[in-house]
């Protein structure tokens, strides 16, 4: 385009089409398809009735009926319940790993991750195994060492207290993590400066190390709170026997026949405000001033020395391994290799039967397993794609108004997993759009759950790459898509890759917004793992669930082996 | 017409104006240093040169046609310029070779020619024995280097640089002014050189753009700019200079706190209220009374430092105004002595505020 | 088979239609060679059915067998499923389904209101068929039917200790010690309980609610938990899923309440718009016949209706049981009110 180049020996520019304006709009358009579209469906759900007239009568039931109330009640005790022993497994527990010479840290930290990586649901019915107050493992060895009648026991899952146990079992990960961060960033001159004028281990500890993390472990706090609050699976699994509903479960019951839409939706629109609530207050508790401020690493954190306390330390820690971890997975093998539930496992009552019946008899194995691997690969895939250009338009304001791209692709995260099942069956189960049955139902629904994190994921990366990275591709004749294809991309490329696995994990443990939206030819591996509960196959149940175990770990394994990964970059990256 | 024109610029960020109005004309071939404080909008109109930022207002031809303006821009990608970075921008991912190829195979040049232009370059820019590192293995100056080659390379119509140098230290700063002035006239690109630091506009120049709160404030060469600011700003910003104020007593002569200048150019109006700035090193200090007292100030010296190639002196005036002085090591006066400083008319230059 | 109910409530005010004119009574109909003629000419019937695959399958290759040449298509998934997807399928005028049968009769209840059955009739179930076990129209009739009984573990329950009524399951010494699935998710458990509510009343679930009595969802499950042995007694689920866990060796007895024993029907129909009239007729007569209805029964622990069928010896034969009928049309209505009260009386 410009004056002539004689003498020169290099050709001037020339550009091909830039992309970036319509598939920006296109992705904009698929953000509010994703998200505003069920919202919107909710709400109008929520807001009439069977014959699509406004009323408010959806949300008065709400208020006067003692059977929709109550779920409320119970299902914020239980979260403060979870919210308070994360808190308690999990703090000490970083404390140890992050600031002591604890031997083993290592290994605890690939536990918590095994934790981490367990579907809470799969773990309700591990407990179920475990401590159910007859049946259970736990109950009969209690009986058998002190010679008890039968119905006597020790423990029993089907009550508020179990069902807050068996969820805080997983969600002390989303605590711990946070807070260990934030201990691996607390600089160690702070507590040396307290430490210096003569304060005693415990005092620095309590005047300075805990106050600096707290707003980490309020925040990691919250997060478990949200995740309790609004999950499915084990509440379903658990309190329906205890005889209570949770808000999840009482949605759940509203779509049996005669479905009650509209109440269902009403009923979600206060779970989605406590959501949005928990965020928001999660958000303000990072966003304070002082707490970034701690980024800066001064060398590496003063490790204390435990000396004779090791043995208590590792006393607490092999504990809370083998409560939430080590017992669950070995009653899930045991089931699966033995004919019935409880039974020792010898090698008289050794059986495969359960291996050959998920695999060969049970005719919807296959297709599941199919199902929740395409839709693993093709969610990660595309989620990680979609993830990294709306970060890029958002942190780089691309377009005007960018950031709404950004903060649609957030939202989801205060949109409870059932909710969004009720929103996506309301909104592509009509004539107009024929979807549910099909696995594009499914796919929207994955890619809107796991589209927070992997956005949030690209846009923490993108502030670490300097923008001036991409202006120069684009000076010497990059296009917009060009220069996030070859620059951006491949600098992000092990963040791409943290983010495709951590999403293809999400997928295949992922129950409570599916349950509203799998059909028989549609099933997910979590789906029919919470069928054949409601049946009572628990062996199948362990052959499976250990299967999505075992894939899970493999994916974690191999992608922290990936010469792009920095060590336990994994680990870090869940928050 | 020149090759680069930028007419009536200007960008605003909400109730924010960063650039008000800027016009400016650039030779081909010339280096232009745009030269300000922090926040002059020196910076914000480069990247609307480099068609990173839309103007609000004006707009920019190259060539004569239009390459921005409010109605819609070039993108940056399809103006055959090269930039080079505050931050060098190098892809942390890719070696110098790759780094500097990158913008040859966007033109989708042939290997062979890509790897003799690359070579060349490397070799211009002595990076040659570098070629297979990664730039997280490179020095701050090396890494500068590789970031010029990379501009140079596709031979762009307008070089911009945005503070190159500002992140080196002060041994290397001077040495890559010098060569990137060595690159210039080696390969004689129009270069829009953005920099806070008066020094490194003063060398590499051929036209220096002083910019104070979003608008021009003088043009000029390096020369014209120190010896003959015309406003307050540049010469303060400029430095080496005092300021004196007073009122016009008539076109050239300028009463500042009872000391009579005469200066070198005239004052826009009678009895206006107006600076007068005098270089440091031009002023001449004698200790007895001179026979006319015009452009004469008497005072008293409260500070003189030696510093080695000469002296420097702090003279309150008898209006209480302090001045410096810079003059030769011979003959110190001490602290306390009265003195006569001579302020050659030549030297005085009557300011607009 | 016997699955929670799903969405269905909206999938039908999306498809509910006008009601239509019924003519009175059934058209009974034979299996002629005109018949099997023009079903060949057709050459493939589609089947939704909520049946085990195995038994499905069987039954589809029966069929297939004794009419060469007319190819089964079996559509299987849980009931619940087959009755929305036929609502979806209506809903958005996709006729795909010439015969279907599911384990609910509440679903055929609403399919003929909504005006998409035919009023076909076997010759043989007009014949043989009890009157509450055929629709008065000929819509629709009993393809299956299953049990939802009492039942104990042996190991923990001696069998003259065992209760002999659901009066008996108010006993203390049962507190704690029971199982039971929920009318809200299994059908089996409406139809039982709207069964039951006029012979023991309210009153008696109040009473039962207060028993501390293990709440679980499915009608298969309760005889999983008495084999596990984590309860001792079910007040209700499937009587089929006890007869094959004791086939299998589990400890557990079956109970055979003296006030009744709740029956759930499972009804097959032919639908209107079925793309292959002929063809689904052969079909829909061929499951009531003696052959299909014993395959029912020895591969999936199913009762029937046909009085050919031989039961296995060591089952009580239907006719030895007092059966307390619920009725499907009326069940409707009564839907709401049973899960208002069994939430107040059991706390979900």
């Amino acid at each position: 385009m410009m004056s002539t180049r004689a003498g020169l020996s290099v050709p001037a520019i020339k550009v091909s089409v830039d992309w970036s304006k319509p598939l920006f709009a296109a992705l904009a358009a698929l953000l509010v398809a994703l998200v505003l579209l069920p919202l919107s469906w909710l709400i109008f759900y929520a807001i009439t009735d069977d014959t699509a007239k406004l009323t408010l009568s959806n949300f008065a039931g709400l208020v006067s009926d003692p059977t929709l109330r109550r779920p409320f009640v119970i299902a914020i005790g239980m979260s403060l319940g979870v919210g308070a022993l994360s808190c308690l497994f999990a703090t000490p527990l970083a404390w140890l790993v992050s600031r002591t010479d604890m031997p083993g840290r290592s290994i605890i930290r690939a536990f918590v991750t095994a934790s981490f990586v367990t579907p809470p649901f799969l773990g309700a019915i591990a407990w179920e195994i475990l401590a159910a107050p007859n049946s259970g493992v736990l109950n009969a060895i209690y009986r058998w060492m002190f010679d008890l009648d039968p119905y006597e026991h020790l423990f029993d899952i089907y009550t508020i207290e179990g069902l807050v146990f068996a969820i805080s079992c997983y969600t002390f990960p989303y605590v711990f993590t946070l807070v260990s961060n934030a201990l691996d960033r607390v600089p160690s001159d702070l507590e040396e400066a307290s430490a210096i004028q003569g304060a005693p281990l415990f005092t620095t500890l309590r005047r300075i190390t805990i106050p600096l993390v707290m707003p980490a472990l309020l925040a990691g706090t919250l997060v478990a709170i949200l995740q309790a609050l609004t999950m499915f699976g084990s509440p379903a699994i658990l309190a329906l026997p205890a005889g209570f509903h949770v808000i999840t479960t009482k949605i759940w019951s509203l779509f049996q026949y005669p479905a009650k839409p509209h109440l269902a939706a009403a009923i979600s629109v206060p779970l989605l405000m406590f959501a949005v609530l928990l965020i928001w207050t999660q958000k303000k508790i990072l966003g304070r001033r002082g707490y970034t401020t701690l980024g800066a690493k001064s060398g590496a954190p003063r490790l204390i020395a435990l000396g004779r306390w090791t043995w208590l330390a590792w006393g607490f820690a092999g504990a809370l391994l083998l409560l939430t971890v080590i017992l669950p997975y070995l009653a899930l093998i045991e089931t699966a290799l033995t004919r019935t539930v409880g039974q020792r496992l010898t090698f008289d009552s050794f059986t495969l039967h359960h291996f050959h019946f998920v695999f060969f008899e049970f005719s919807a194995t296959s297709l599941a397993m199919r199902n929740t691997f395409l839709l693993g690969v093709m969610t990660a895939t595309l989620g990680t794609a979609i993830a990294l250009v709306t970060a890029y338009i958002a942190s780089r304001n691309v377009v005007k108004g960018g950031w709404i791209l950004g903060y649609l692709a957030t939202v989801p995260i205060a949109i409870p997993g059932i909710v969004l099942g009720v929103g996506l069956f309301l909104a592509y189960s009509n004539s107009f759009v024929p979807l549910y049955g099909t696995l594009w139902i499914l796919l929207i629904a994955f890619l809107t759950i796991e589209m927070p994190a992997a956005y949030q994921q690209f846009s923490s990366a993108f502030k670490s790459v300097h923008v001036e990275l991409e202006e120069a591709s684009r000076i010497l004749g990059a296009t917009r898509m060009t220069a996030l294809r070859t620059i951006t991309a491949p600098i992000l490329r092990s963040n791409a890759v943290a983010t495709w696995c951590f999403i293809f994990i999400g997928t295949i443990r992922e129950l409570s917004a599916m349950i509203l939206l799998t059909t028989a030819d549609t099933k997910l591996v979590s789906v029919i793992i919470y069928d054949l509960n409601e049946s009572g196959d628990l062996g199948a149940i362990s052959v499976l669930g250990l299967m999505l175990l075992i894939v899970s770990f493999a994916i974690i394994t191999v992608a922290n082996r990936l010469p792009v990964f920095g060590g336990a970059k994994l680990i870090s990256l869940r928050g | 017409m020149s090759f680069l024109e930028l007419s009536g610029l200007s960008k605003r960020y909400g109730p924010l104006t960063v650039v008000n109005n800027v016009s400016l004309s650039v030779e081909r071939g010339h280096v232009v240093c745009l030269l300000g404080p922090s926040g002059c909008g020196k910076t914000t109109t480069l990247r609307m040169i480099a068609g990173f930022a839309d103007p609000n207002d004006g707009e920019i031809r190259v060539d004569g046609k239009v390459i921005s303006a409010p109605s819609g821009s070039l993108p940056p990608e399809r103006r055959n310029m090269s930039m080079i970075f505050q931050s060098y921008a190098l892809w942390p991912h890719m070696t110098v070779r790759e780094n500097v190829a990158y913008g040859l195979q966007l033109r989708k040049l042939d290997k062979r020619k890509i790897q003799e232009l690359v070579d060349n370059i490397l070799a211009t820019a002595k990076l040659s024995n570098l070629a297979e590192r990664y730039p997280g293995e490179l020095s701050g100056g090396q890494q500068q280097r590789v970031s010029l080659a990379r501009a140079l390379v596709v031979e762009p119509n307008i070089l911009l640089l945005d503070e190159p140098l500002s992140n080196l230290d002060s041994n290397l700063r001077e040495e890559m002014r010098f060569e990137i002035r060595r690159l210039h006239d080696q390969y004689r690109y129009t270069t829009i050189y953005v920099t806070h630091d008066q020094a490194e506009a003063m060398t590499t120049a051929d036209v220096v753009v002083i910019m104070n709160g979003g608008s021009v404030e003088q043009v000029g060469s390096p020369e014209d700019i120190y010896e003959r600011p015309i406003s307050e700003f540049v010469a303060r910003f400029m430095g080496g200079s005092n300021i004196l104020r007073g009122r016009a007593l008539d076109h050239r002569t300028v009463d500042c706190g009872g000391v009579k200048l005469v200066c070198a150019n005239e004052a826009p109006q009678k009895d206006d209220q107006v600076a007068v700035s005098i270089r440091q090193h031009t002023i001449t200090i004698a200790t007895q009374r001179p026979e006319e007292p015009t452009n004469w100030a008497e005072g008293v010296v409260v500070r003189n430092v030696y510093l080695g190639a000469n002296r420097d002196y702090v003279i309150e005036l008898a209006s209480g105004e302090r001045i410096r002085v810079v003059t030769s090591t011979s003959s110190p006066v001490e602290n306390g002595r009265t003195v006569w400083c001579h302020l050659p008319p030549e030297h005085c230059r009557i300011l607009t505020s | 088979m016997d699955r929670r109910t799903f969405l269905t409530g909206l999938l039908l005010s999306t498809a509910l239609p006008l009601l239509p004119a019924f003519a009175a009574g059934p058209e009974v109909y034979d299996v002629t060679p005109d018949l099997i003629a023009a079903a060949k000419t057709e050459g493939v019937v589609v089947f939704y059915t909520s049946l085990d695959v195995a038994a499905a399958e069987k039954l589809a290759a029966a069929f297939e067998q004794k009419y060469p040449g007319v190819k089964v298509k079996v559509e299987r998934s849980g009931s619940e499923r087959v009755f929305q997807r036929i609502g979806q399928e209506y809903g958005s005028n996709i006729r795909n389904v010439d015969v279907a049968e599911t384990s609910d009769a509440v679903h055929f209840a609403i399919f003929k209101k909504n005006g998409w059955l035919t009023q076909f009739q076997p010759a043989e179930v007009s014949k043989l068929w009890p009157e509450n076990a055929r629709d008065k129209d000929g819509a629709y009739a009993a393809f299956r039917a299953h049990l939802s009984v009492i039942a104990y573990n042996t190991k923990q329950v001696k069998a003259e200790e065992a209760p002999k009524s659901f009066a008996d399951l108010l006993l203390p010494k049962w507190k704690g010690r029971m199982v039971k699935a929920h009318p809200g998710y299994s059908g089996t458990i409406m139809t039982g309980t709207h069964a039951l509510l006029p012979v023991l009343g309210w009153e008696y679930f109040q009473k039962l609610g207060q028993q501390r009595v293990m709440q679980v969802q499915s009608s298969t499950e309760p005889p999983k938990k008495l084999a596990q042995g984590e309860r001792s007694i079910e007040a209700d689920g499937n009587e089929y899923n006890v007869f094959m866990l004791k086939e299998s060796g589990a400890p557990i007895e079956v109970v055979y309440a003296t006030e009744g024993t709740p029956i759930t029907i499972g009804n097959a129909a032919i639908f209107k718009n079925a793309p292959h009239p002929n063809a689904a007729k052969l079909l829909y007569a061929f499951i009531f016949s003696k052959d299909a209805q014993q395959l029912n029964s020895d591969v999936g622990g199913l009762r029937s209706f046909h009085p050919g069928v031989v039961e296995k010896p060591e089952r009580t034969p239907l006719s030895k049981i007092k059966l307390l009928y619920s009725d499907p049309e009326k069940l409707i209505n009564e839907v709401e009110t049973i899960k208002k009260k069994y939430e107040e009386y059991f706390g979900t």
